[in-house]
């Protein structure tokens, strides 16, 4: 039986980008160079250039104009309203991580952030819970696998979540299983929801980092290997962050609270 | 029992420990020197931002503070990486010189967004490349940005060797870069500085 043309294209394409698609280590005699390359640790550097190739256009002509006309039509105040209500939305996610990973003043912080601002905050339009002392927090689960000891692994570029390595793309996943919205109810309208909920996050998400990203575009020789720097960083410094923090549990005026914190 | 021997063995301790002792003054003296060096020069960086003066103006004085604090040449040293050993003089001198103009280029740049800072300053902590000093920037209408300053001691003075911005490292991420620019190009030093004087003649 003959495959269609295109079909057969296809497969050609995808088995030569699959065989091309490991980045060659350089020759031991090298041992400088070997250090590095083991230090990038991008053994999937053609394959990942790709969907940055990929992403990179869908970004110039999806993404950021609808980025750029989100922040020009839409006033600031509104914009940090629908983040504010956003964030509200994540917050069983945020709250189950903060859980597995064992720190309880986070949890707490995210428990009472939930019940202030989806009450007085009006369904989480208004952050009065950062203002009654609860500053807010992210927390997914590729952080959480990371403080149970997991390793992050080669560097993935994937074609819609971006820079991301096994760890945080699996954790991706099980956020999105995490969070009760995508359990609740079905039929168009609730689907029709969840897109808008993804879409909406993306968007604003976008808008926030329209210069930042323009600046790295503009300047770096390399941009994709400068956002994977700058995520691989980021990511650590994220992971330190909550490793650090270890305010106490107890009141202080309890006998066995430690002295300060 | 206190011997002659213990006596003598005790009294080389005291030495010792004034060895030990003196480094731990002496470093607390270099933290709070880095501590106060960060503080005039945000306060210099600050009141050239916040100055009337025309743009030529603002980018002379700029270059001026940024020649005295900041340690360009190391900085540019570390994000060669492993080629500086393989470039030649020229092309190291060449190579440090569009450095220094494309950071001062970047810097300038986006001064504009800096207008009306104000910054607290933390705790130094030593770390391994130099003395961090932990910051707060609170630029008017934008959340909060955390900054550390990373500062060594350069010939006696005390300069700033790295910038963190929210736990990402100014040298590393640019060390990443030109790092992968040289592999896509054979390891050319020559090709890094073709590249650099493009991004220079662009920025102006």
């Amino acid at each position: 039986m003959r495959l269609p043309r295109s079909a057969s294209t296809l497969a050609a394409l995808l088995i030569a980008a699959t065989l091309g698609a490991c980045a060659t280590p350089p020759p031991a005699s090298d041992p400088a160079a070997v250090a590095d390359f083991k230090r990038t640790n991008d053994p999937l550097e053609p394959t990942n250039r790709v969907f940055y190739a990929i992403n990179n256009a869908l970004d110039d002509v999806v993404l950021r104009p609808l980025a750029v006309g989100y922040r020009y039509a839409v006033p600031s105040s509104v914009r940090e309203h629908v983040d504010n209500m956003l964030g509200n939305l994540n917050t069983p996610v945020v709250l189950a991580n903060d859980m597995m990973q064992g720190k309880p003043r986070r949890a707490g912080d995210t428990f009472a952030r939930f019940f202030i601002n989806s009450t007085i905050g009006i369904g989480g339009l208004f952050d009065v819970a950062t203002d009654a002392g609860y500053p807010g927090h992210d927390a997914d689960f590729g952080e959480t696998l990371a403080l149970w000891g997991v390793p992050e692994g080669p560097f993935l570029y994937l074609p819609v979540l971006g820079p991301t390595d096994p760890r945080d793309a699996a954790g991706f996943g099980v956020d999105v299983a995490l969070s009760p919205f995508t359990w609740v109810g079905q039929g168009h309208v609730v689907s029709n929801l969840e897109y808008t909920q993804y879409g909406l996050t993306a968007v604003s998400t976008r808008a926030a980092l329209i210069p930042d990203l323009d600046k790295v575009k503009e300047q770096a020789l390399d941009p994709y290997a400068t956002f994977r720097s700058l995520y691989r960083q980021h990511r650590r410094a994220q992971i330190e962050a909550i490793r650090d923090d270890d305010r106490h549990t107890v009141p202080i005026w309890y006998p066995s609270a430690p002295e300060t914190k | 029992m206190l011997t002659r021997r213990s006596l003598a063995r005790a009294s080389l301790l005291f030495p010792a420990l004034a060895a030990v002792a003196q480094p731990r003054i002496a470093r607390a003296q270099t933290a709070a020197q880095a501590v106060a060096f960060v503080n005039t020069t945000a306060k210099d960086l600050i009141a050239v931002i916040d100055s009337t003066a025309s743009q030529a103006d603002k980018q002379g004085r700029l270059q001026q503070i940024v020649d005295r604090a900041v340690a360009v040449e190391q900085i540019a040293r570390f994000c060669l990486g492993r080629f500086w050993r393989t470039a030649t003089a020229a092309q190291q001198q060449d190579y440090v010189k569009l450095f220094h103009h494309v950071l001062l280029a970047s810097i300038t740049g986006h001064l504009g967004e800096y207008k009306g800072v104000t910054y607290t300053l933390g705790r130094p902590v030593p770390g391994e490349g130099g003395i961090e000093v932990p910051s707060v920037l609170n630029r008017p209408g934008a959340a909060s940005a955390k900054l550390t300053w990373v500062v060594n001691d350069i010939g006696g003075q005390p300069k700033v060797i790295d910038v963190v911005a929210e736990g990402t490292s100014m040298r590393v991420t640019q060390r990443s870069d030109y790092d992968s620019y040289l592999n896509q190009h054979g390891g050319s030093v020559e090709a890094l500085i073709g590249a650099l004087k493009r991004q220079a003649a662009r920025a102006g």
